[in-house]
């Protein structure tokens, strides 16, 4: 049954115990009681949910709950983003908080925590922060890329664990530094790729890609993030940083302060910062790291006078991977944010497009025509029964229907993040502090992920393919 | 149904636009520097859109999604501003004694909120949220907040036009110009107002739309539109930054509140008035009656 195609069913009327087409299992099965036909679904959107209810009982209720003194270093937009997320994790104690600007992000982090019964001190400089708050487990680190290697190894030899945002480092140098101080002082070293952590990507790699093999053999991917013009940012001219600070920071003024991303030397432009997550998730996803990489890129819509990285970008990834070769586009550009951001896996039995966000592309599927039948999968509750695209009723005896184009079955993922995007890969990190659980995104993962990414902004400058060894990606 | 009167751009003031929460929110400002300006708008844009994600409920990992899933007994964490946001919507169902309810009879009063564990718990299940009559004013509350840090103080911030904030007007005004329409295009404008540092909020009845009266479940008859202002309180006031949310509360509770409660609302709330519009018997020639309040 489970490999039956409709073209093949047997007709109506034989003999003997009366075999269910396709559609009627589907028709029956959508009848069931969710609990017995989800089985799968709701047992793990069940077990992720209570895991979470775990994790939120009452300090009272969950004594075993080791309470973990942190910091946030980078108290920015992405500090701000994570320390939301774990004001939402139980068993955190924020001892400490560290930005260079003072006048504002500092002050207004501190006073948030303040209100919800932390009591941060606040730090402009982390070395003094290192040197007196001798109580902390682990720092949260959120600032420039090009200041993630120092800060990332001095917390780590202070004897702190450390989560680094993404992109690790702005240079390999740093990041194989990172990855060297992690195995040198033992501590846990976690890089911001929150999709290793969300249940629908986990979700998607071991039991759709791994275990039911749905896409079949995978040989192209896509993917995209496209954002819509936006002004660079700017700062309230009352809370300006000294220009002696700026300098003493590595920045030349507060334009740059306020949009190092797009500088050289500080940052990674787009394609660093948006893509290098979602290329991070082919890599992941093929079980495989490029062989080479082919890119053309420009600044073609902004001020080059204070933009110095491409604001728009495409590349094509080669991989060898264990089931063949495949070919992987992915673009970024940030001036029409027309459909967002996805990751689109194309195998020749089926298609999986997925994004991080709950609201677009959440988990797609679509079943090729030709490929053995998904009941099993459904049944199991790995993915949902599918929209049926299916032909009107044929007449007696006519062979087909003639009409317009019929698309494949379309499924949906049966997985819904409740929380905060970052939520559960920073629940993943203090887990592992704990010694509950291995971190999703070690520096090794992170330190593979950046020789694919960074390599993107070589091959525009070579305006050539560059080729990747099998030793470029161990440290 | 709220507008801008008077010449389209006022001297010196810029427009900034933004899509979120299904609608568009605009910062009209005065600044002499165009690009800090756009600055200070997409900042207060982005406070929006966070806002988006934490309060809405067609976000599966917004905190009100979460609450509109736990059972009875389970609670969950939230953010800060959606503590005070909550705060705000269920001080709004206890003044207007349940006429304004974001759980539209499904219980708000059986949450209980934790500020210092930042928890809300659910005492029983089934509790369906929806911030729609009053997160929008929340977020040009807070939108006015990031303008002031700043410095930009002569401005206009709204969501939709239903959710409205004057601060200072513009060099040379005494106001901001808003006009109050009829939603059926019918009657053109029915009032129009000059104000500085005032909430408004607006709400009514589209062609074929209904609002539900949660304490009777059934729709609401006899009311086409409902307008309130609320001059904002100084800073150092409690509930300096929540005036457009709570005027955005109380428009939707005028459209079911009756006269008398109305009337008494505004007297024990000094700075607050509100109009209503109130839909012509069938047959009726006369053109539709605005009552102000008080």
């Amino acid at each position: 049954m489970a490999a039956e195609n409709d073209n093949q069913k047997p007709p109506a009327s034989s003999e003997g115990p009366r075999k269910l087409d396709r559609r009627e299992v589907l028709a029956g099965l959508s009848t069931v009681p969710a609990l017995g036909l989800f089985g799968y679904a709701w047992q793990k959107q069940r077990s992720y949910q209570k895991s979470r209810a775990d994790a939120a009982a009452t300090p009272a209720a969950a004594a075993d709950v080791q309470e973990l003194n942190v910091a946030l270093l980078g108290a920015g937009a992405q500090g701000q983003v994570l320390m939301d997320a774990m004001m939402r994790i139980p068993g955190l104690r924020f001892r400490a908080v560290c930005d260079v600007w003072a006048e504002y992000n500092l002050r207004r982090v501190v006073n948030s925590l303040k209100k919800f019964n932390h009591e941060p001190n606040g730090y402009e400089d982390y070395r003094e922060m290192l040197d007196k708050e001798k109580e902390l487990d682990a720092v949260i680190i959120a600032t420039p890329d090009f200041w993630h290697a120092q800060h990332t190894i001095d917390c780590l030899e202070a004897g702190k664990h450390v989560y680094c945002e993404k992109e690790m480092s702005n240079t390999l140098e740093g990041a194989r530094s990172m990855v060297l101080a992690a195995r040198e002082t033992g501590k846990h070293l976690q890089i911001g790729h929150q999709r290793r952590s969300n249940p629908r990507y986990l979700h998607c790699y071991e039991k759709l890609i791994g275990e039911a093999n749905l896409l079949g053999r995978i040989v192209t991917v896509n993917g995209q993030w496209n954002r819509a013009v936006a002004p660079d940012l700017g700062a309230p001219d009352r809370y300006a940083i000294p220009e002696a600070r700026l300098k003493q920071y590595g920045f030349k003024d507060m334009h740059q302060f306020r949009n190092w991303r797009w500088y050289k030397g500080l940052g990674g432009g787009p394609i660093v910062d948006l893509g290098s997550h979602q290329i991070d998730i082919y890599s992941w996803f093929l079980g495989a790291n490029p062989s080479g990489v082919m890119a053309s890129g420009g600044l073609l819509y902004y001020d080059p006078s204070n933009h110095e990285w491409y604001d728009t970008v495409m590349a094509v990834f080669d991989y060898d991977t264990p089931k063949g070769p495949v070919k992987a586009f992915y673009q970024t550009q940030t001036t029409n944010g027309s459909q967002g951001y996805f990751e689109n896996f194309m195998g020749d039995q089926g298609t999986l497009l997925i994004s991080e966000s709950e609201v677009n592309y959440a988990g797609q599927l679509y079943r090729d025509p030709n490929a053995p039948a998904w009941d099993t999968w459904i049944q199991k509750g790995y993915v949902t029964a599918p929209k049926l695209q299916e032909a009107k009723e044929k007449e007696d005896g006519a062979v087909a229907d003639v009409r317009e184009s019929v698309s494949p079955d379309q499924h949906t993922v049966p997985v819904v993040l409740r929380d905060p995007y970052h939520q559960p890969h920073l629940q993943n990190f203090f887990d592992t502090v704990r010694g509950k659980a291995t971190l999703n995104c070690p520096p090794e993962i992170g330190y593979e992920s950046a020789v694919a990414v960074l390599k993107v902004n070589e091959a525009i400058e070579a305006k050539s393919r560059l080729a990747f060894r099998p030793e470029d990606f161990h440290v | 149904m709220l507008g801008l009167d008077g010449p389209q751009a006022p001297a010196g003031v810029r427009r900034f636009s933004h899509e979120a929460m299904a609608t568009v929110y605009e910062v009209h400002a005065v600044h002499p520097d165009a690009r800090y300006a756009a600055q200070a708008a997409q900042a207060a844009f982005d406070l929006v859109d966070r806002l988006e994600r934490e309060l809405s409920r067609f976000r599966p990992n917004s905190d009100i999604s979460r609450i509109n899933h736990l059972g009875a007994g389970e609670s969950t964490r939230v953010s800060p501003s959606t503590l005070e946001c909550l705060a705000i919507a269920r001080h709004m169902f206890d003044v207007t004694g349940g006429a304004f309810d974001v759980s539209i009879g499904t219980g708000l009063p059986s949450l209980e909120f934790d500020p210092d564990d930042l928890t809300v718990r659910a005492t029983t299940g089934g509790v369906r949220l929806d911030l729609g009559g009053v997160g929008k004013g929340f977020a040009v509350d807070g939108m006015a907040g990031v303008l002031d840090e700043w410095g930009i103080t002569s401005a206009l911030v709204h969501g939709g036009f239903s959710s409205v904030l004057a601060l200072d007007p513009p060099p040379g005004a005494d106001g901001w110009l808003l006009t109050m329409s009829d939603p059926r295009g019918a009657s053109g404008v029915l009032a129009r107002r000059s104000v500085s540092q005032t909430a408004f909020g607006a709400s009514g009845l589209l062609k074929g739309g209904h609002i539900v009266d949660p304490r009777t479940g059934a729709p609401v008859s006899g009311r086409v539109a409902a307008w309130v202002a609320l001059a904002r309180p100084a800073a150092v006031e409690p509930d300096a930054g929540a005036a457009t949310a709570i005027s955005d509360a109380l428009a939707t509770a005028c459209m079911l509140l009756d006269d008398g409660e109305i009337a008494g609302l505004c007297a024990r709330s000094p700075g607050l008035e509100a109009w209503v519009l109130s839909s012509a018997d069938a047959g009726d020639p006369r053109p539709p009656s605005v009552r102000h309040f008080p």
